[in-house]
This record gives structure tokens, sequence and C-alpha cells, in this order.
């Protein structure tokens, strides 16, 4: 449905990208979620996708109809996407159902239409009401209503909740995808949050400085990053250097790079207890109780620091910590 | 490295071409045609400069251009000094303080805007003339009257910079009541006196404002003709005229424009890279109602008196020197004669302001939605006539209307039609002229409070399926009116001011107000100019009141 | 928002009114031209002008129309217009800018027996390019308290050390001053008149600002003893409607200097016809009718100039001011040699 084909852009005549040789596919009703931090290229994709910037090179399809390449540009308003900003960007001037009207002026039935959306959003009431007489959370569900109204054949979700309070975003998160989903609109959801992705996304796109790090399902993330950032994004994750490899004794493949997930880190009081093929004791230098577990700060043998977790309660001062090798990621090396 | 070849080749020629052809659109195009339509008069005057100065380039860079060069950077200095005192004072107790009248002052601290200099300056000398106001008053008092000589250097930088600093005020205060709220509490908070805050934390964060403004008022300072001229202090502008009439050598005129453009574009640069060494100015507005000190009585009473002397003096003085003059000469002057003359005026005045905030907002929005970055560059090359002195816009504008009118008539002509001069010498090249001049005042207020509007709501309006022309009307237009009213309000006033380019260019049977005041005062009538010039004073005075709550609201 | 609206409502009502009213403006240039109509370039700015204007308008039923610029600006705008110049007649307040017009072949030789016979020769030009239509004096006017008249002589005599930190005069930007040295130049030769130059801005009370009548009030406000001034100013001071400024000009005396010699330094307010004038006899009618018995009066009396017809008796003022030698130069002279005065003027300082 959406075919991006090596996209480039830069906004300094090449001297950097903020999107470097960008492609992946997009299925028609699937909702994938783009993750990255601030300054990985994220909003320019978007805004390449929507039509509010334009490619330095590669081409961007919609149902296989090219939109934009080096010779091709569809206007923005041709390309029937709807775009829900992250700061909303609803019309100040305008009521919550002019704002929805906006978009389908043309069409017949719109009053009908109009407060179909606002009904869907759950807000039957409130059209005649300004932008900022509403919350965030109620300016949000408009701005959906509004990008919604014209139909699109893709929905694009520019970090919807970034400016969200966390109660109000989980809340918000899973009402906002419950109405899409009613919808079946094709959905790009781009956010930071990896928990956010996880929860909605059908398939994760990570980026990463301009690049596409890994595209997959989220289970296949977890289990298989492609490098220890995507290994990081999705669970706390230890970076098995030299000082490690020496600590736990366990030489590794070199010009490679390998890391331990948290949670795959055993400890025990004892050498014998623990069932692992790497061990080592630790010294205990700081214990800080988060809710049910508790999280260790260790003085390695060899002087190393290691942070890891446990449900244990009872800690002694020295105690073992130690791993297994199939529980080793393996990257090549950055 | 497959990567690397990508890179190259987005940026190779043959794919910059490329994009090149995608990217150009009609606005790009439209946006080029109108810059260089408003630009079509520093082009005449450049290409001048080609053809050599004057014979006399030679006599004026020995024995005048030292003395140009002085009294310039003497003025741009002295001036600099006294709007800063003047507008920056005024406009943080006004901002910050509660005292006796202050709404009053508000506004009564924009007025001095409506008198054009050098009719403060015709004031001024009545005031402190033998036999002047001053002298009577003295007199009257049984008290030796010492008489200050006002018509010299210094008595010019008072009388332009005491007319002048309400640009720097307007710019001050909106800062100080937009954006410093926050900051202020942040001040307090940490237990800093009122002065240190103001010292150490507003002026540094408001000095883009501030020089902004001041930037404007040095323009108006090195375009002065009419104070200059009649307090005998020899500028760049005078000597423009002075080489162009009196030594009869337009390109020797054409000469020293290019040298005073030089130097007001040391200025812009100047303010170019002050401003980019703090960027900090944050979009938002602060909502936050602002909480003003409310100080002693005797302390009111101070701060009252420091922000009422540049009114006194900018406005109360002159104003009250000119119905003086007007008691006196009214039965001469005033007929229906005059009547009409001041609806022309005030008909022109507003004409020229809607075409001038036309062509601002064409040039901002074409080049915004022509997605080349280079035109939105080259589109600020039309507001650069705000630079140059209106004289010499008169004579870049003559030299392509007149050609281009002896190139119709001629064509015209062989169908047999007798057309005799359609553009020049008629309202079309004075509107023309007053565009180029004026485009500067009309652009900034707009751009900035488009700035003020985020992208993404003209965005969203165009991912809804909206175009361009549309989403101006309903979604850009209505978000910016205030800017725009703005605009036509600061044109309408500067155009009635307007001297010189109305001078050269203004048509038959046509009177404007200033011209009528300049006429008089340059036949040696000051008094008879009175009733012109407070004729001017109370027309501009109106939207100046209105402009203030705009800015307000703002 | 309600206010915004009628502002723009009432700001396009405005505009739609402007509109009309250049569309009616521009269909009564339409009409007239098929009238009669003469178009005059003038530098005089008097109210007076106006009703000689409207008098012959009367008398002929030929419309005038007025663009009013300083001379410069007029001859430059007519040099650009060229050919297609609406001008008909131009008129400056000095002889000086007419033999330039002349120069930059801006007017045209015309045949006319009334002007010819009633302007004396040296006020007109020798190929009848321009007319004389009133005569200024260049005097001395001097603080009766401390100036003995007897002291007083000549122009060349006021650059001597006596009056050091005396002499008030106004900028040499100022056209009369230009052609009050473009005369000495004529006279006595370039150097001289730029050691004349040099005198003046050494004995200068002040560097030179304000306007002739400032110079006359500085002098009674004992700044300096002398002023180089325009006769008709100290009319126009005599009659003004400010009681202070009638004051101050009573106190000065007045001094016709050269009398001995050369005369007084004169100049003219004249007229010329353009090259190109689209009604020429009009144009001849109207020049014509300026120095008629009537106009002349007008001038006189309204504006204290000195009438170029005898036959018309100078107001009381300036009658009173007695008879005076003038200069006869031909006033071609100051034009041909006003350049060179500029110079001068800027080479000796005199700001």
């Amino acid at each position: 449905m959406l075919t991006i084909n090596s996209i480039s852009k830069s906004f300094d005549k090449g001297k950097t990208y903020a999107l470097e040789n960008v492609s992946f596919n997009l299925k028609a009703g699937q909702v994938c979620a783009i993750v990255g931090e601030s300054g990985s290229g994220k909003t320019t994709l978007v805004r390449l996708i929507a039509g509010l910037e334009r490619p330095d090179h590669g081409s961007i399809a919609m149902n296989n109809k090219i939109i934009a390449s080096l010779d091709k540009f569809v206007q923005p308003e041709k390309r029937k996407i709807g775009l829900v900003f992250q700061e909303y960007a609803l019309f100040p001037h305008l009521t919550i159902l002019e704002n929805v009207l906006y978009g389908i002026s043309k069409i017949r039935n719109k009053k009908k239409k109009a407060q179909e959306m606002l009904d869907l959003v759950g807000l039957s009431d409130m059209g005649k009401r300004y932008p900022h007489q509403l919350s965030g959370g109620q300016q949000q569900r408009v701005a959906l209503a509004r990008a919604l109204a014209p139909e699109p054949s893709l929905l694009i979700l520019d970090e919807p909740f970034s400016n969200l309070d966390t109660m109000l975003r989980t809340q918000l998160r899973n009402e906002v995808f419950e109405i899409i989903k009613k919808t079946e609109v094709t959905v790009l959801f781009v956010t930071h949050d990896t928990q956010d992705a996880l929860s909605v996304a059908d398939e994760i796109l990570i980026l990463q400085k301009g690049k596409v790090i890994q595209k997959d399902v989220a289970a296949n993330l977890y289990v298989k990053p492609n490098t220890l950032y995507v290994a990081s994004l999705f669970g706390s994750t230890v970076h098995i250097n030299k000082n490690l490899q020496n600590a736990f004794r366990c030489p590794l493949k070199q010009d490679c790079c390998h890391a331990i997930r948290n949670e795959k880190i055993i400890v025990s009081p004892s050498s014998a207890e623990a069932d692992c093929e790497y061990i080592t004791a630790a010294q205990v230098i700081k214990k800080i109780q988060l809710g049910d577990s508790t999280q260790l700060v260790l003085k390695l043998e060899s002087g190393e620091q290691l942070t890891v977790m446990t449900q244990d309660k009872n800690i002694a001062d020295t105690i073992y910590v130690g791993f297994n090798s199939k529980d080793i990621l393996e990257f090549e090396e950055e | 490295m497959q990567q690397g070849g990508n890179n190259n080749e987005a940026f190779s020629l043959k794919t910059r071409i490329k994009r090149l052809k995608r990217d150009v659109n009609k606005w790009s195009v439209f946006t080029l045609a109108i810059v260089f339509f408003l630009a079509l008069p520093i082009i005449f005057i450049g290409v001048e400069l080609f053809s050599g100065p004057g014979e006399t380039w030679g006599h004026i860079v020995e024995y005048l251009l030292p003395d140009y060069i002085w009294n310039s950077l003497y003025l741009v200095f002295i001036c600099s000094i006294l709007v800063l005192i003047f507008g920056v004072s005024s406009a943080w107790f006004v901002s910050r303080y509660d005292f006796l009248f202050r709404k009053q002052m508000e506004w009564l601290l924009i007025l001095p805007l409506a008198i054009p200099s050098y009719i403060v300056g015709y004031a001024y000398a009545g005031i402190f003339d033998y036999g002047g106001s001053l002298d009577l008053l003295f007199r009257k008092l049984g008290l030796e009257f010492i008489r200050i000589d006002i018509m010299n250097r210094a008595g010019l930088a008072f009388v332009l910079s005491i007319s002048l600093f309400p640009y720097v005020y307007v710019s001050a205060r909106a800062f100080f009541l937009n954006q410093a709220n926050n900051l202020l509490e942040a001040s307090k908070m940490l237990g800093v006196g009122e002065r240190k805050t103001f010292f150490k934390l507003m002026l540094p964060l408001a000095r883009p404002a501030i020089v902004a403004g001041l930037v404007l008022v040095l323009m108006e300072v090195l375009n002065d003709y009419g104070a200059a001229k009649y307090y005998g202090v020899n500028t760049f502008t005078t000597g423009i005229f002075r080489s162009w009439f009196s030594l009869e050598e337009p390109q020797t005129a054409v000469y020293l424009s290019a040298l005073l453009i030089c130097f007001i574009f040391a200025l812009i640069l100047f303010e170019k890279w002050q401003v980019r060494k703090i960027k900090f100015t944050s979009s938002k507005t602060n909502s936050t109602q602002i909480q003003r000190n409310k100080a002693k009585k005797p302390i009111q009473w101070m701060i009252f008196l420091v922000v009422f002397l540049p009114i006194l003096l900018g406005f109360i003085l002159p104003v009250a020197q000119l119905i003086y003059w007007a008691v006196i000469t009214a039965s001469t002057v005033f007929n229906m004669e005059f009547v009409m003359t001041s609806l022309q005026s005030f008909a022109i005045a507003i004409a020229s302001a809607i075409i001038t905030v036309l062509f601002a907002l064409i040039l901002i929005y074409f080049s915004k939605w022509s997605t080349l970055s280079t035109i939105k560059n080259i589109s600020r090359i039309g507001v650069l006539g705000y630079a140059i002195p209106g004289a010499v816009i008169a004579i870049g504008i003559m030299i392509p209307t007149l050609a281009l009118d002896k190139w119709l008539i001629n064509m015209l002509g062989k169908f047999g039609i007798d057309t005799g001069l359609i553009i020049n010498g008629t309202l079309l090249a004075l509107l023309y002229a007053y565009a180029v001049r004026f485009l500067a005042v009309a652009y900034n207020p707009i751009d900035s409070t488009a700035l003020k509007v985020d992208n993404s709501i003209p965005d969203s309006s165009k991912v809804l399926g909206v175009g361009n022309i549309r989403t101006f009307f309903k979604i850009d237009f209505p978000l910016i009116k205030t800017g725009v009213f703005s605009a036509v309000i600061l044109v309408f006033i500067d155009v009635m001011k307007e001297l010189p380019l109305t001078l050269i260019l203004k048509p038959y049977h046509i009177d404007t107000l200033a011209v009528k005041a300049f006429e008089y005062a340059s036949d040696e009538m000051v008094m008879e100019a009175s009733i012109p010039s407070l004729f001017i004073i109370f027309t501009a005075m109106i939207p100046v009141i209105f402009l203030n709550k705009l800015l307000i609201k703002k | 928002m309600k206010k915004l609206l009628l502002a723009v409502a009432t700001i396009s009502l405005l505009v739609a009114c402007g509109n009309d009213k250049k569309k009616s403006e521009t269909s009564v240039t339409e009409e007239t031209t098929k009238d009669q109509v003469v178009n005059v370039y003038t530098h005089r700015h008097y109210e007076p002008d106006q009703d000689i204007f409207k008098m012959f308008e009367e008398k002929t039923g030929i419309k005038v129309k007025v663009i009013n610029a300083s001379a410069d600006e007029l001859i430059q705008k007519m040099k650009m217009e060229g050919k297609q110049s609406p001008a008909d007649v131009l008129i400056t307040v000095d002889a000086g800018r007419l033999s330039r017009a002349k120069g930059e072949g801006l007017l045209q030789s015309i045949n006319s027996d009334i002007l010819e016979k009633t302007i004396p020769a040296h006020l007109q030009d020798v190929d009848n390019q321009w007319f004389g239509l009133t005569k200024r004096a260049r005097i001395i006017a001097y603080a009766k308290d401390r100036v003995k008249p007897e002291d007083l002589s000549t122009y060349e005599d006021l650059v001597d050390e006596k009056w050091k930190g005396k002499i008030l005069v106004r900028s040499s930007s100022n056209i009369y001053n230009q052609s009050l040295l473009a005369s000495l130049i004529a006279n006595n030769g370039e150097e001289a008149a730029q050691t004349w130059a040099e005198g003046i801005v050494a004995n200068m009370a002040r560097s030179p600002k304000g306007s002739d009548r400032d110079q006359v009030k500085a002098v009674v406000a004992g700044e300096g003893d002398l002023a180089i001034v325009n006769s008709y100013y100290i009319g126009k001071m005599l009659n003004s409607p400010d009681a202070e400024e009638v004051k101050t000009a009573q106190q000065i005396g007045l001094f016709f200097p050269n009398q001995s010699d050369r005369g007084t330094h004169i100049n003219v307010s004249g007229a010329g016809v353009a090259k190109y004038a689209p009604n020429k006899e009009n144009a001849i009618k109207f020049i014509e009718f300026l120095i008629s018995q009537e106009a002349q009066q007008v001038f006189t009396e309204a504006n204290y100039e000195y009438p170029v017809l005898e036959s018309v008796e100078a107001v009381k003022d300036i009658k009173a001011w007695g008879d005076f030698k003038e200069d006869n130069l031909s006033l071609n002279k100051l034009g041909e040699n006003n350049k060179k005065a500029v110079l001068i003027f800027d080479a000796a300082g005199w700001k």
C-alpha cells in the first residue's frame, strides 16, 4: 500500500542527512510504528510521506502510484493522507465541528459525517466549542476525528501522545486505537516510546540517525535485535565489553558486539547454586527497592561495576552473578 | 559504500537539476516576478553605478564627504543613545509598573510617530527662536531669557530622537508584555532585586527586540531630509539632494546613495548578527496576567515624570507650538482647497497602504509556497526599499516608468492612439514608489505574526485536501489579521508623512498635506505650515491609537 | 473583533471612494484636454499666486494646472520626461535655474512684443527663452543699535576684518546665495569670488543654518550684527501674523550694497515656455498675463517683491526703503556660473 524506496533527505545540501536511504513497505490495514529518538528523522519521514517535504532522492509510492520521486510530486492536498500532528494543530479560530468539517467540505451530508466523527471520538456535544476550551486529551481526539473524516487510506500519527502525562497517555492510546480499529485504516504511528509501539503496532520500524535499523514484528525485535541500540530499546541490556568478558572469563568472538539482557543475569548467594556457564563473585554496593524487585549495584572481583535486578529479598553483602551463553546476544560490531 | 553512492548521486548536478525542475512551481515564478518588480528601481540605480560618478565626485570626496560621514555617524550615535533612553525606560515602566495615568501614557507614548520629524524640527526651532514661545514665556515671567540654540547638529539629534523613539518603545514594550513574565517570576523567586533583574536579565534578553526598533529609527535618521536641511546639518541625504539638484549630477547622487545604502546594510547586518547570537525567542506568548508593581506614591510620581517627559517633548510641546501658529494663520490657510488636499492625502495613504500590504502578503506567502529555499532568501530583496532614501527611489522609478511610457506611446502611436504619459506623473507611479519604499514597513509585522502561527496549522489544512490559496483565506489570514492591520496602519502613517518621494513623483492637481507643509516651510512660512502639519498629525493619530489597541490585544 | 470588521468596512469603503475619485479625476483630465489648458511647473508656492492664476482663468477661460516643486526637481523632471513632458510653462524663483533650463534645452524662444517691450533687457533672456516676472534684491540687514550704516559699503567689504564673527547667512545650498556668488564670479572673476567666500566663512557668527528670516531674528537676538537676506522676506516679516516677527523686523536696518559702483545684486523670479509645450499659445498668453498691471500688483502687494512692470508702484513697505541702483549684470551669467559657485562654496567650507 505504501512503498518507500531508498529515500534521502538533507537540509544542508548533503552535508548531513536527516534521512538516508530509507526503504520499507507498509501493507494495507497494518499498524506500523516508527520508533526513534528525537533527531532520528521520524518527523522528516512523516512529512515526506504527507508531502510537506520533498525527497532529495528515492521515491514514495502509494497504492502503486508514485507520489514523490525525483521528477514527480503530488501535492499534499491531493494525497488523501490523514495526519495528526504532535501539537494537534487544530484551527484555533474555528469551532470543533468546523474543524472536523474542514476537510470534507465537498462531500454530501458533510454535517452528518462530521457529527458521526465526533460521536466516534466521544465528543458529541462539544461541536460548538473552540479548541482552547478543550483539555489536551479532548483536543487530541478532535485532531483524530478531523484526520479521519475524509476517510484517508493512510493515517499518520506523529508523536500523538507525547504532550500528555503518563496516566492519560495509556488510557488515551487505547481509546485512540480502538477508534482507529473501527475504521480499518492503515496506520503509521510515530513515537519515541517503545511501550506505545509494543502495545498497538503489528510491525515496528526502528530509525536511528536517519537510517532504518530494523523492521520486524515486536517479538522478533526482542529476541533478535539487529543492534545493541535496538536491544536496549526493548528491555534494559548490559553490553559485555572486554572488561566484563575478562571479569566473567568468557572469551567471546572478536569483531562482534555482545550483550546480555538484564533479566537473564542470574543472581545467587553462592557459586554452587548458580546454574550458569560464566560466573563471578561480586560485592553489593547499593540496594534500591523498586516495588517487588530490588536493584543492585555490584562491584565485581575485577573491579567492574554492574547493575542487576533480583526478586530475592535477602541479599548478602557478597553474592555471585552469572549468565549462560545461549542468552548472549551477538551483533555485528558498529 | 552503496549509501555513499546514493548521497553523491543525491547532490550531483544532474539530480539537482532534476529536482529543480520538479520543485519550480508557479509560486516561485510569481515571487521572482514580484521581487523583480519591486527591485526594479534599485536595479536601475545599480546599473547607473556602472556609468561612473559625475565630474564633481572628486570635489565631493575632497570637501564634503568627511562632513557627511562624520555628521551621519554623530547622528547615528547620539540618536541611538537618546532613543534607547527614552524608548526602553518608558516601555519598562509602562509594562511593569502601575502608576497614575499609566493607561493613557501607554498610547500617548506612540503619538510622536504621528508627527513627521521635520515638522518637529520646525516646531522646536519656533520654540527656541528669538521672539519664539520660550522667549515670550520668559519675558512674561520677567526672567532673563537664556537662548538655547537648537539649530545645530546636537539639536537635530535631539529632534530626530524625540520624534522617532516610539519605534523602540513599541518593540521593547511588546517584548516586556509578551515574553518576559515567566522569566521575571523566575528572577523574583531567586530573590533578585528589581534593578538587577532589569539590567542583568531583561535588558540582554530584550536586546533583539530593542535593536530591531533601533535599526528602524536609524534608517529614518539617515533618510531624513527636511529637518537636516532646516538645521543646516550636512548628511548623506542632504548631500544626495545637493549633488543631484545643485550640482546637476544624478550619477554623483547615485554614488552617494550607494554609499549610504552600504552604511545602512552594515546596520542591518549588525542587527542580524546580534540576533543570531541569542536565539531564544519562544513563539508561545504568555497567557498569564501581568502583575504590575505598585510602588509608593512618591516613586509613582517619579515614574510618572520619567514616562511623561518623552511625551511632553515629543508630542505636547511641538503640537502646542503648531496650534499656536495655526491660530495665528488659520484665516489665510484654511479653505476648501485645503479640505480637498486633506481628503486626497487620506485617500492616497489608504490606497497605498492596502496595495503595499498586498505586496507584502504575496511576497511572504508565495515564497513560502514555492518550496525552493532560495526563493525565500531572494524574496527579502523586495524589502530593501526601506533602506533607500525616498529621493533615490524616485529617480529609480522615473527611469523605468518613463522608458515604458515612451515605448507604450510609440506602440500605441502606430495605431494612431495618442495617450501621453500613462504611468509617469500619475498616481500609478506614486503608488508604485510607495510600495517599493514602504514594503518593509508592511512586511515585518506580517512576517512576525505569521511566524507565530505554527507551520503545522496550514500544513494540516493542506493534508486535509485544501490548496494553498484557500488555506490562506480560511486559515492563515484569520490568524495573522492583527499583523495585517498593524501593517496597514503603519504604512498609512508613513505615507501620510512621506515627503521627498512625493515631491518628485506626485501627479498634477494632487497635493498631499506633507507636500503642502513642506512648501510653506521651504518658503519660510513655517507658521503657515502648521495647519497642514496639524492635519497630518490628527489623521495619523487616530490609526496610531487604533494600532496601540491591536498591539495590546496581541 | 467587531471593531476590526468595522474598520475593514470603512477602509474598503474609503478605498472605493478613493477609486471613484481617481476615475472622476482622470475623466476630468480627458475632458479638459479638449478645453483650453496651460500646465505650469512652478517653484513659486505662494498663496497670492493662486489668486493670479484664478484671475487668468476667469479672464481667458484657460484652465491653469499647477505642479509645485523646487525648480531643481522640476528641471530634472522635465529632462526625464523629454518630448512627453506635459509642461507648458516653467516658473522659478531665480534666473540661475531658468538659464540652466535653457542650457539643458528645456525652453524655447518665443516672440511676444508685449514681453519684449515691458521687461527691461537685463531681466530677460537674450534669446527670449525666459522672462523675469518680479525682482528681489539680496541686501544686508543690520542691527540698528550696533552697526552704523556708514560702515557698510559693498558685498566685497563684508570680508573685512572688522566684521569678524558678525555675519549671519544661510546655507550655500540656497539658490539666492549661489546666485550672489555667481554674480561675484561674473563681476570679479573666479579667484576673487573664492577669496570672498572664504572671507565670509571666516567672518561668520555661526555655522549657516535656517532661513533668511532666521538670520534676521539672529541679528536681533544679538548672535551677529549683519545678515545677508532677500528683500521680500523683510516685507513679509513686517506683515507677519506673528506680532513678535513684526517687532523683530522693525528693529533692523536695511542696506543696499554697492550703490557707488555696479549696484545691488538682484535676482528675478521668472518664467519660460517649455520646449515641448503642448499648449504653446496658452503658455505665451499666460506669461503675458503675469506681467500685466493686475498680476504685478498682486506680486508686490501680497508677496513684497519688486514688480518688473515699471508702471506698477511697489507696495508701501518696500517703497519706504527707497530706490536703489541695481546691478545690471545679465542674469544669464547667474546660470552659467551657478555650478562654479556651488563648487567654490564647498571648497570654502560654506556649509
